[in-house]
């Protein structure tokens, strides 16, 4: 560069460096909740080129970011201030870490010279966070803030992906620097698979009399849906998915049989405690897929496919591991053979003796049959977020789904108050989608206040409320393994959730018998904003099946022993 | 069973308690360990651990942290050391 004409770079404070940093790293929109700490970073926002959501609680902006990580497969971006605001944010950090949820924090700092005198809203979120996040920064340098926001996008969305958090002491924010940008980061080099493996692999797979395949929520993580689908396809191997592997392939594939574990289906647990090879795709044995983990496949032989080394012979020991990711694992194994007709027949066989039925003798709203029927009714596909509990369980079971990003469930963690926020982030994500928050009565209150959120943006979500005047979960293993029990479980003094939708500006309706569902239903999706269905169901429904904790999954239980239901 | 790893990692803030935070939490409990300047870049931790887990898993776990570079498992011996104890608590504070 001729040296009369190079000018030197501007002096720019450190918010300023960071939220440019943030844009050249396509960052489009960022949720968060402003501070003392982190005001230098908000007063840098006006006139960026981000939109912030204000969210109306710090753990709604993580879990919306979450949401949105996992939809767009880049890092959802949150940020708080210090103390009481990054400690807020701790949920929905623990929840990204849990499923593999590319996301970066950003969270307030007292600065530098009053770290560790317990300055006001001083917290070591540093520390407190050091076993949720795949890494962490604290800026010390006001030059370091373009290399650091670089690293966290390249770490939070390579290989296995998670929430990278940066803590911004209040001097850096305001300190200035000469500092010149730099590109982002190249994404991490993709890992590949050892050949031998995939030979070993592959002889396997054509030997064995009984194979199976268990997807999970790596699949979609990795963009392999498609090379799943061929892989399934091309060798005819039955397929069972985890929670959030569901999605992976239609729910009426011949060699589908559905969600396996604690509330799986009856032909996916028997078809894993039956197999003599079990290859498992991105997915990481959780106990509630499991079950007793020493008798969980007792006669199966493990191929383990993960780009986490660390997962293979975690909890069950592999008889082959491929570290690598996951497409062109699936592509380089070719087994010799199409999976043996009689095995698959015998699945297909228990796919029709344990399909579910929708005929249980309830008197009200049958959960199930409301949440299947909406389904179908949109073969377009809808995005359904949820919350925790039986509802959960029930739209795992019960819908649908293209697609598993479709289908965004707090899995790892199970954080109810996941529903809300991360149906605001998923729209925000993908406005062309039909989103739907389904949740339970009490999930709903844990971040109830993000329907101010929805409100103040215009955020076309829709919400299915299921209430049964319980925390329904718990309840049902109160009564099924505590004597019936019943502890801190009843919320029949629940708010009229109408009236609080109303309150917030949100269209409501509630109803309670079996022949309102339709009307109500095709109400709900023709509102043309936000609008909440809140039905009404019986307090003593439960999930089923149900594999008791400490049991094989094949030992299910399919009802009450003594109520029959 | 007693495992000894020799972990090379960097000298960035954290690094050092991240990895012995992990190796607690993955259920290694932690017999001696001593951190020194490495040649030339960053440091190395040695460290001795007890479990019933495989030293080879904690290995692993270990090496996906964004801050260690190398880890070296030594060969596992069995050990002679007693689970740890519970401290009585101090009235000093
Ligand atoms: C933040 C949080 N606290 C507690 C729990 C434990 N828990 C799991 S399900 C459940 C009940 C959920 O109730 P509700 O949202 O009404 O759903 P239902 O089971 O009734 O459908 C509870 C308390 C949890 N998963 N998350
Ligand atoms: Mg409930």
């Amino acid at each position: 560069m001729n040296p009369s004409t190079h000018i030197a770079p501007a002096l720019r404070s450190g918010s300023q460096i960071l939220i440019e940093a943030l844009e050249r790293n396509g960052v489009k929109q960022i949720f968060g909740y402003p501070g003392g700490t982190i005001m230098p970073v908000y007063d840098a926002l006006v006139g960026s080129g981000l939109r912030h959501y204000l969210c109306r609680h710090e753990q709604g902006a993580a879990l919306a970011a979450d949401a949105y990580g996992r939809v767009t497969r880049k890092a959802g971006v949150c940020m708080a201030t210090s103390g009481p605001g990054a400690t807020n944010l701790v949920t929905g950090i623990a929840n990204a870490f849990m499923d593999s949820v590319p996301m970066v924090v950003i969270t307030g700092q007292v600065p530098t010279a009053l770290q560790g005198t317990d300055a006001f809203q001083e917290v070591d979120i540093f520390g407190i966070t050091l076993p949720i996040v795949k890494h962490s920064y604290i800026v010390r340098s006001v030059a370091d803030i373009p290399r650091i926001v670089n690293e966290a996008f390249q770490l939070a969305q390579g290989g296995r992906p998670g929430p990278v958090l940066i803590d911004f002491p209040k001097d850096i924010s305001t300190g200035m620097s000469a500092v010149v940008d730099i590109a982002p980061a190249a994404p991490l080099e993709a890992r590949l698979p050892d050949a031998t493996a995939l030979e070993t692999a592959s002889k396997m797979l054509s030997q064995a009399r009984r194979p199976l395949v268990i997807a999970g929520g790596g699949i979609a993580i990795s963009d392999s849906v498609e090379v799943f689908r061929q892989f399934a396809a091309r060798t005819g191997v039955p397929v069972t998915a985890t929670l959030k592997g569901l999605g992976v392939m239609p729910t009426d594939a011949a060699c589908f049989v559905g969600m396996l574990g604690m509330h799986g289906n009856g032909a996916a647990n028997h078809a894993v405690q039956n197999c003599d090879l079990l290859m498992v795709v991105g997915a990481r044995f959780d106990d509630r897929a499991t079950g007793h983990l020493a008798q969980f496949a007792p006669s199966a032989r493990i191929i383990h496919l993960d780009i986490d080394a660390a997962e293979i012979s975690k909890l069950r020991k592999a008889d082959v591991g491929i570290v690598s990711e996951l497409a062109p694992a699936l592509e380089g194994i070719r087994p010799e053979r199409k999976a043996n007709p009689g095995w698959c027949a015998q699945c297909a066989g228990w796919k029709k003796e344990f399909a579910w039925r929708y005929d249980a003798p309830v008197e009200g709203i049958y959960a199930p049959k409301l949440l299947r029927d909406m389904s179908q009714a949109h073969p377009e596909g809808l995005t359904i977020t949820c919350d925790v509990g039986q509802h959960q369980m029930w739209v795992a079971q019960h819908c649908e789904f293209d697609h598993p990003l479709d289908h965004i469930s707090s899995g790892g963690l199970g954080t109810m108050g996941y529903g809300l926020p991360a149906a605001i982030g998923a729209k925000i994500a993908k406005p062309e989608a039909t989103v739907v928050c389904v949740s339970g009565d009490g999930s709903i209150m844990m971040n109830i206040q993000e329907l101010a959120t929805l409100k103040r943006y215009g955020i076309d979500v829709k919400i299915l409320l299921f209430d049964n005047s319980a925390l329904g979960l718990v309840r049902q293993w109160q009564e099924l393994f505590f004597d019936g029990n019943y502890s801190e479980v009843d919320l029949s003094d629940n708010p009229d959730f109408s009236a609080v939708a109303s309150a917030f500006g949100i269209q409501s309706k509630s109803i309670s018998k079996p022949e309102e569902v339709s009307d109500a239903i095709e109400w709900l999706f023709n509102t043309d904003a936000a609008a909440l269905l809140h039905v009404s169901i019986d307090p003593m429904d439960n999930v089923w099946p149900l594999v008791p904790p400490g049991k094989p999954n094949h030992k299910m239980m399919r009802s009450n022993p003594v109520k029959g239901r | 069973m007693n495992h000894t790893l020799h972990i090379q990692l960097s000298s960035c803030e954290g690094a050092v308690i991240r990895a012995l935070g992990l190796i607690e939490r993955r259920g290694f409990s932690l017999n001696s360990c001593s951190v020194s300047e490495a040649d030339g870049n960053g440091r190395v931790m040695k460290v001795s651990v007890t479990s019933t887990r495989p030293g080879d898993l904690l290995k692993r776990q270990l090496e996906r942290l964004h801050d260690v570079f190398y880890v070296e498992l030594k060969p596992a011996v069995i050990s002679k050391l007693q689970p740890p104890g519970i401290r009585p608590i101090s009235r000093r504070i």
